[in-house]
């Protein structure tokens, strides 16, 4: 499978140009960035993402509470979450897979494999 | 004059005597006010009609549990949670016999003391660590990042000295990646938050994932890496990723500092109650004066620095097997090579292990 279409959460703007650059040059013609949770979820009315990478730490709403909507949203619910985070606690990266994320990729993260990463889990989330 | 119950009543820990019936024979001030009692009214009456009353004023929340213990001998502990108005606070509970001189069991001594700010320190302590791990790593990903996509020719080409200076970057990078996640693991253990996840497993399994995660190391170093088992062996108690850690960091320090065309041996055999695994190399050994230090943190000899180690590893290498009940040293002689030997108790009442005739 190619992914076209990617939606990331993220505040940190050097995180935001790595995933850009390192996902657009495995061919990913439209990452659309967002800020925060908030900005991420309203995002989602005109753009329909084939993956949402998530971070955890983001103003306004963070990334759990924003998987949390996406799973109770019935329009959201079957687009796969992948958390991309600095939080890599056990107990951290067992809270995100709770909470119905396909993924949890801890930071820092090697932007030349990013993109088999993602489809590796989109690929296995669409079969399961 | 000074009074033995008026040094009692100063106390800062709660203190409740019972007799061997069970009955209140002396309750100081402090736990008068942990309880909110008058202790006079209580002297001479059952023990756990003061703990009822306490918990009926308590609501649902856990409280005063006054269980005899069952063994005369030693001094029992646990903590509990005590609702004191609308704040949870947090004791730790002695509980002991009392004595009379010649020795015989007279009564139970109930201690209590306010751990509140220790567990708020932990829960401080344990938020810092999540706090900073994620505020570093987030500028390392970056840096890291950005210099692995340039190496990789995406951008464009570099000259050979840009190429050079960026693997000087790229190889610090990796170093700092590597030492924030030592001194995460290494402050998790100290605060008591590593969880172990323990099953009894045959600890050769994990020798052999080892061997094959410093496999490209050792080929590189030209060291061959042997595992000898020979005799059967029982299982153990492990957590395996956390196992695995140990022997790994144990067999890639002894490839590090191994001479080309070596061998690096890793030993298993069974000693007492114990399963013994020692990691053999020929490197250039270490002197006496150091082999105490060595497990300290940030305590590596010039040689490790100089090999991209972090000064960590030992360290939690010693606190993991720790963890786990067992031992961990070192034998050495100067130019002769180093044995790091450790030793993890056998799982009780497991069976033996057949010898493993390919070993």
């Amino acid at each position: 499978m190619a992914l076209t279409r990617v939606l990331l959460a993220e505040d940190d703007a050097d995180i935001q140009t790595l995933v850009r650059i390192s996902l657009k040059m495995r061919g990913v013609e439209d990452v659309q960035v967002t800020e925060n949770g908030e900005e991420c979820l309203a995002r989602l009315k005109d753009f329909t993402p084939e993956v949402i990478l998530l971070d955890v730490m983001m103003p306004k709403l963070d990334g759990y509470d924003t998987c949390r909507k996406l799973k109770e949203n019935p329009d959201t619910r079957g687009i796969p979450v992948i958390f991309l985070t600095a939080k890599t606690q056990h107990y951290e990266i067992e809270q995100g897979l709770a909470l119905g994320a396909v993924g949890y990729l801890t930071k820092p993260f090697d932007p030349m494999k990013l993109y088999d990463q993602v489809v590796a889990l989109v690929a296995w989330s669409n079969k399961s | 004059m000074i009074e033995y119950l008026d040094i009692l009543d100063s106390l800062g820990s709660g203190l409740l005597a019972l007799d061997l019936e069970g009955n209140i024979v002396f309750l100081n001030r402090k736990i008068g006010e942990l309880l909110g009692v008058t202790p006079s009214r209580w002297h001479g009456r059952p023990g756990q009609e003061l703990a009822d009353y306490v918990e009926q004023l308590s609501g649902s929340v856990p409280s005063l549990r006054l269980e005899l213990p069952t063994e005369t001998g030693g001094i029992h502990s646990r903590e509990i949670e005590w609702k004191s108005g609308e704040k949870l606070r947090h004791y730790r509970e002695d509980r002991a016999a009392l004595r009379d001189a010649s020795g015989n069991a007279i009564g139970f001594l109930f201690a209590y003391h306010d751990i509140s700010r220790e567990k708020s320190i932990d829960r401080m302590k344990s938020d810092f660590i999540s706090v900073a791990s994620h505020e570093l790593r987030t500028p390392m990903t970056s840096i890291k990042g950005s210099v692995d996509l340039i190496l990789s020719g995406f951008a464009g080409d570099a000259s050979p000295e840009m190429h050079e200076l960026l693997e000087i970057a790229q190889k610090s990078c990796d170093r700092l990646v590597r030492l924030v996640n030592d001194i995460l693991d290494l402050a998790k253990i100290e605060s008591g938050q590593l969880k172990l996840i323990r099953v009894p497993t045959d600890i050769t399994e994990i020798v052999v994932r080892s061997v094959c995660a410093v496999k490209t190391l050792a080929d590189r170093g030209e060291v061959r890496l042997r595992v000898e088992r020979p005799g059967p062996l029982p299982l153990v108690d492990l957590d395996e990723d956390r196992i695995e850690q140990v022997i790994t960091n144990l067999l890639s320090n002894a490839v590090k500092f191994s001479p080309p065309n070596c061998d690096v041996v890793v030993e298993l055999i069974a000693v007492e109650d114990c399963v013994q695994c020692t990691v053999i190399d020929k490197g250039r050994g270490i002197p006496e004066k150091d082999q105490r230090r060595i497990f300290g943190k940030f305590q590596q000899l010039s040689e490790g620095r100089k090999r991209g180690g972090t000064g960590l590893g030992l360290a939690i290498t010693q606190a993991l097997v720790e963890e786990h009940g067992g031992t961990v040293w070192v034998e050495s002689l100067p130019n002769e090579g180093s044995r790091f030997i450790f030793r993890l108790p056998a799982a009780a009442g497991k069976p033996q292990l057949q010898p493993d005739p390919a070993s």
